[in-house]
């Protein structure tokens, strides 16, 4: 069985919220709710400074520990370990929010559930990639099988070195970056 | 102000949770210690405790959102025994029943409390086993929380359960006072037990403080909010000044001066604890933050 992940170029990324937007068009979220986002960073002084754009979403942990204080087992993970929210089984409580320390679950109140980025599942079982990697115009994303050591991710993560944000906090992220 | 996905709904549930657990142990110490002189403070505390958290948990399902407009869902919340409120729902389910049969056995309310009176002793040790766990879970709760710095130390169960009976102890004393106002005098005896208990509280939140200055940048900058922050007028008034400090000098006075303090100093000092105890719980909630993770 596949362990999807996605590998995030920074250094590519030119900050034009394409993703947020595909991923709100794919997801039916209004404007003003977004299950990835893009966090600016200014690195360096002047005159000698650049801007970094991270983009940001569920890292769908192998050890999540959304996964592990969710009272009613709506968070469950995937065979192909993608973290996922059981509709009918969520009330509400927030303690999700609360423990996952990327603070990249959102309440949906109109549900009364907790969201988060779902790697656009049914895209992908049929055969494509989540709709934030398939719309970057610069391909700063790359999704795919973390434990095929051929594909395309697991050779640019050989290659470059990237690494998951915040590693120390052991909760063992599926999104690795590449940043300088 | 609140960075948190809790609110003030959580808050509540926190005191009231602590407090109800505080006023039980107050009821079976004063039952068993002291039986004759401290009657009325027994049964404050134990008619105090049950209602108390039954509000702080209906605060909680009021906090829901799918839970509440489905209620049946909540049949769901012990799905995961991984999940500190997996536990907290199976406790408060055990403790809120004990402790109403506790307040019907001790002060004899109808038949059932007859049939409670009889079996006393058995609800004092389970009850008081359940309040401990009432108590100490609203500390666990956030205790395990990795997704914020701050929260995540056993310091925090023992700051939660000194502070629920401190607060427990208040409730139980305004209690009493008010079944009984000529039991006052007696209420001395019980200052002692604010001293040590605001004192354990005071100890606990000076080293959650010192070890949060040092644990980690996200824990610090919680610990600063709270110091020297926004945060920082509420925390020095309410919880520190009034809360603690001024309280456990009543305490002391009142202690010594057996008896002979004014009515609305010993009330006083009860009512100050009480906004100490809501203010902490409000505080440490408020000021969690997030890893920096960029």
């Amino acid at each position: 069985m596949a362990r999807y992940g996605i590998a995030i170029d920074t250094t590519k990324c030119i900050g034009c919220h394409a993703c947020r937007v595909a991923c709100q068009n794919q997801n039916d979220l209004p404007y003003n709710e977004e299950f990835n986002r893009i966090k600016e960073k200014e690195r360096g002084r002047f005159p000698s400074f650049s801007k970094e754009f991270i983009p940001l979403q569920c890292n769908h942990c192998e050890n999540a520990p959304c996964q592990r204080v969710c009272p009613t087992k709506a968070t469950y993970t995937t065979k192909e370990g993608v973290v996922l929210v059981d509709e009918k089984l969520c009330v509400g409580c927030k303690y999700c929010i609360e423990a996952c320390p990327y603070k990249m679950r959102i309440l949906d109140h109109k549900k009364g559930i907790v969201e988060k980025c779902r790697f656009c599942i049914e895209l992908v079982r049929a055969g494509g990639t989540p709709a934030c990697v398939a719309t970057c115009p610069l391909q700063v994303r790359i999704f795919g099988d973390l434990d095929d050591p051929d594909s395309e991710i697991s050779r640019f993560i050989a290659k470059t070195g990237a690494q998951p944000l915040r590693p120390d906090l052991n909760t063992r992220p599926k999104i690795f970056y590449k940043r300088s | 102000m609140p960075e948190s996905a809790w609110g003030w709904l959580i808050v509540t549930y926190l005191f009231l949770a602590g407090a109800g657990a505080g006023a039980f142990i107050a009821a079976v110490a004063c039952d068993l210690l002291a039986p004759d002189w401290s009657k009325s403070l027994a049964r404050a505390g134990s008619l105090a405790a049950g209602p108390l958290v039954a509000i702080g948990t209906a605060c909680l399902v009021f906090d829901l959102e799918a839970g509440l407009r489905e209620p049946w869902r909540q049949i769901y919340l012990v799905g995961n025994l991984s999940s500190m409120i997996a536990w907290g729902v199976i406790v408060l389910s055990g403790f809120i029943p004990v402790a109403f049969l506790y307040a019907l056995g001790l002060n004899e309310i109808t038949f059932v409390g007859k049939l409670a009176k009889k079996y006393l002793i058995h609800l004092e040790i389970l009850g008081s086993f359940l309040a401990v766990g009432t108590a100490g879970y609203t500390g666990i709760l956030i205790a395990v929380v990795n997704g914020v710095p701050f929260w995540n130390t056993p310091l925090m169960p023992v700051l939660f359960t000194a502070s629920a009976m401190s607060t427990g102890l208040a409730v139980a004393m305004i209690g009493a006072a008010i079944l009984d106002i000529s039991t006052i005098k007696t209420l001395s005896n019980f200052a002692l037990g604010h001293v040590i208990f605001l004192a354990l509280e005071g100890v606990v939140l000076g080293l959650l403080i010192f070890m949060s200055l040092t644990k980690s940048v996200e824990a610090s900058a919680s610990a600063m909010t709270l110091i020297s922050g926004p945060l920082s007028p509420y925390f020095w008034t309410l919880v520190v000044a009034l809360g603690i400090l001024i309280p456990f000098v009543l305490s002391i006075v009142e202690y010594y001066e057996y008896g002979e303090m004014p009515k609305f100093l010993v009330v006083g000092a009860d009512l100050l604890v009480l906004v100490g105890g809501m203010s902490l719980r409000a505080l440490i909630i408020f000021s969690g933050k997030p890893p920096i993770i960029v």
